[in-house]
């Protein structure tokens, strides 16, 4: 029981990152019906940022992750309000196009400032531990589970209860309604990209501060998180969170009980479980647990 | 970019051809053909008095951490050669060095690209580059030197490794964990490796340690790179009560399963795969750990140790011509690379052929060329008759070291690495 215990523990430390990011890329999409392709090099940039307030500039680290998100923010918001500005109306495949460029364009930005070099963040968590029961609980999953808990929970405060939340929601669901009652779509639009630059600089820095370091290869992260994001339902923010915790948890299981489950499948199952989880849920429901069903008029 | 070897040869093409005899490595020091030729001709990289190198290195991307360091190492060898007057005090070096980004597909163009310009490749950075463009070698008959450790290399005559393969590594750490490391055949002996060729070759080591000293591998891991978390094959590996865990992985791994290892408290004796490690974990949270649990497979010694004369040589080179070279282990196989080059080539301008017909003839011809206690001696000649070497040296973590590293046993080898066998494979 505790060994699965433990393996629930580290699913849901990694699904909590997988979920930062999914909510990163619904939140794009939901408000300008992109992917954003960019968001695993966000997540480094926001990663490396912490990196130069954490040590660099010697700010205790709590304040040098919300700098990190702030600036993140602000570039997000900036690349949207310089370039993809100037593609509204444009059709969604070439934008995407561009987020793909900005994400070759951020690589080689990060490692030009900060090198190839393996980078250990200065942080309070590292490989600290606390022991609860049976149980060896890390420090640093510990805050990312609870920063994940409160960036969810204020997000969706932030949605329900704010006027600029009620006007992304509105622009979701109608942008050419919410403009007509005086909504400003480019203010949403970058507001998205804000958000979503932040929720992907606070996943960042959460890895980086693990006993891994922080190199340009952290933005991979991306990657297995897009599972999350499809699983969940392109547009459903509760979805992305429902989706990271899934392939968080289903991805850590197979890994625990790969020698006792699932051998006779071969070595490295938990690789491919997110996106057999992934294929298996869009089998059943195509829009994913918490999509949105297109609906036609024939 | 083409990277211009400088050097004030007039000084003596005598004290070049002396001081590579002395070092005993540059030269072989045997070969079927010991006779001189003419000069040699000008051919595709060769122009009567520049002799160019290729060197595909990842110079960016992940694996930049090591090319950077690798080619620092490449450059500062060859440096110190034209500053002596170049090969066979006349010829200087130059290197053409492209950037595979560590792609398989990117290092084929690169190799392409700059094929008909050099002579030989000093450097062909990672098993997958290599493989990749082992063909293309094979039919331009050309050489290059991977700078890799795969065994796979040693019976490839368009090859010139240098050091000890990983299996010779993971053969001698278990021969250290027997016989002094506190462990017998009854202990939990597990292996934790990477899905690809390099783990596998890490494995072949322990499988063959297994069957030399009967004893049975009680658990092994394996995992993709770039992994995030590794509760569950640490969890693995602690239940099957692993008491000794050899790992085959890249730093930043490395430096995840260790942590993760000291998070769950499980503790216990690694070896570790000289990959594995980087200079940034003797500085990281995870030290502590590594210095009570960790050992690395590696081999010559820890950077400044002066009573060995390969790394006195080294060092009093990297002071000269790279100042700002920090102490690194990758330094040194670059370094040790470009020398084995190096005798290649003073070979082939003895044959005074430097064709690339000419380059090969050398490399077969060449016999045992030294490293100075930099790696173990490596005894070239036909592919089919080479012997690597099959010394090793264990090192500690000790952040008060340079690059991290405090020699626990240097330059040993076991009897079962004496006994491996590398063969042919069907590549």
């Amino acid at each position: 029981m505790t060994a699965f215990l433990q393996n629930c523990f580290a699913g849901l430390a990694l699904g909590s990152t997988y979920a930062l990011v999914a909510l990163g890329f619904v939140v794009i999409y939901k408000s300008t019906g992109v992917i954003n392709f960019a968001q695993g090099g966000l997540l480094a940039l926001g990663a490396y940022l912490g990196y130069t307030f954490s040590n660099n500039l010697a700010i205790a680290f709590a304040v040098a992750i919300v700098l990190a998100c702030v600036s993140a923010a602000v570039v997000g918001a900036a690349f949207e309000r310089i370039v993809l500005r100037r593609m509204v109306g444009q059709p969604p495949f070439a934008v995407i196009m561009i987020t793909i460029g900005l994400l070759f364009v951020l690589e080689p930005l990060i490692t030009s400032i900060w090198g190839f070099d393996n980078k250990q963040v200065d942080n309070p968590w590292n490989i600290q531990t606390v022991g609860v029961g049976g149980l060896v609980l890390g420090v640093r999953d510990l805050w990312t589970i609870g920063l994940t808990a409160a960036v969810v929970i204020g997000f969706f405060a932030f949605f329900r209860y704010t006027s600029l939340g009620l006007a992304m929601r509105a622009t979701a669901f109608d942008p050419e309604a919410a403009l007509a009652q005086g909504i400003s779509a480019r203010r949403v639009y970058a507001v998205s990209w804000a958000i979503a630059a932040a929720l992907a600089a606070l996943a960042g820095i959460t890895l980086a501060a693990g006993p891994g370091g922080l190199q340009p290869s952290i933005s991979f992260i991306a990657l297995a998180a897009f599972p999350a994001m499809i699983l969940g339902g392109l547009d459903s923010p509760g979805g992305a969170v429902a989706g990271g915790l899934i392939i968080g948890l289903a991805e850590a299981l197979t890994r625990g009980y790969q020698d006792q489950l699932f051998s006779w499948a071969g070595d490295n199952v938990s690789v491919i479980v997110p996106y057999l989880v992934m294929i298996v849920i869009l089998l059943i429901r195509p829009y994913g647990l918490a999509g949105t069903k297109d609906v036609r008029r024939i | 970019m083409l990277v211009r070897r400088r050097g004030k040869g007039v000084v003596a093409a005598v004290a070049a051809a002396l001081l590579v005899a002395a070092c005993g490595g540059a030269g072989g020091d045997g070969g079927s053909d010991s006779g001189q030729a003419g000069a040699p001709g000008k051919t595709a990289g060769f122009d009567g008095t520049t002799i160019r190198l290729g060197v595909l290195t990842p110079s960016t991307g992940s694996v930049a951490v090591i090319g950077l360091p690798l080619t620092a190492g490449n450059k500062v060898w060859f440096d110190q050669v034209n500053a002596s007057g170049g090969i066979a005090g006349k010829y200087r070096v130059e290197l053409a060095q492209e950037d595979t980004q560590y792609k398989p597909d990117v290092a084929v163009q690169q190799y392409n690209k700059i094929k008909g310009n050099v002579v030989a490749f000093t450097q062909l950075l990672g098993t997958p580059s290599t493989l990749a463009v082992l063909p293309q070698l094979r039919s331009d008959k050309v050489l290059a030197a991977p700078a890799s450790l795969d065994g796979l290399w040693v019976r490839e005559e368009n090859l010139l490794p240098v050091g000890a393969p990983y299996q010779v590594q993971v053969i001698n750490a278990v021969d250290h964990y027997l016989k002094e490391g506190g462990g017998s055949t009854s202990s939990k002996i597990c292996a934790m490796v990477q899905d690809d060729v390099y783990g596998e070759a890490g494995l072949q080591g322990l499988n063959f340690a297994a069957e030399r000293y009967k004893f049975s591998i009680a658990n092994t891991q394996k995992f993709k790179i770039n992994t995030e978390n590794y509760t569950g094959q640490i969890g693995a590996l602690a239940g099957a009560g692993c008491q000794m865990v050899f790992l085959t992985a890249t730093p930043s791994d490395a430096a995840k399963i260790w942590g993760t290892a000291a998070q769950a408290r499980f503790a216990p004796r690694w070896y570790g795969q000289s990959p594995s490690y980087t200079g940034a974990l003797a500085k990281s949270a995870v030290a502590p750990y590594l210095q009570q649990a960790v050992l690395i497979v590696s081999e010559g010694t820890e950077w400044g140790d002066a009573s060995v004369s390969g790394m006195r040589d080294m060092v009093a080179r990297a002071t000269q011509f790279a100042p700002q070279q920090p102490p690194d282990y990758y330094f040194a196989f670059g370094y040790n690379q470009a020398r084995a080059m190096t005798a290649v080539l003073e070979k082939a301008v003895q044959q005074g052929n430097l064709s690339r017909d000419g380059i090969l003839a050398a490399s077969k011809a060449l016999g045992t060329v030294g490293f100075d206690g930099l790696a173990g001696d490596y005894q070239y000649g036909a592919a089919e008759t080479r012997n690597p070497p099959r010394s090793s040296t264990l090192f500690a973590v000790d952040p008060a070291k340079p690059f991290g590293l405090r020699t626990v046993k240097y330059n040993f080898t076991s009897d079962a690495a004496k006994a491996y066998e590398f063969k042919k494979s069907e590549m």
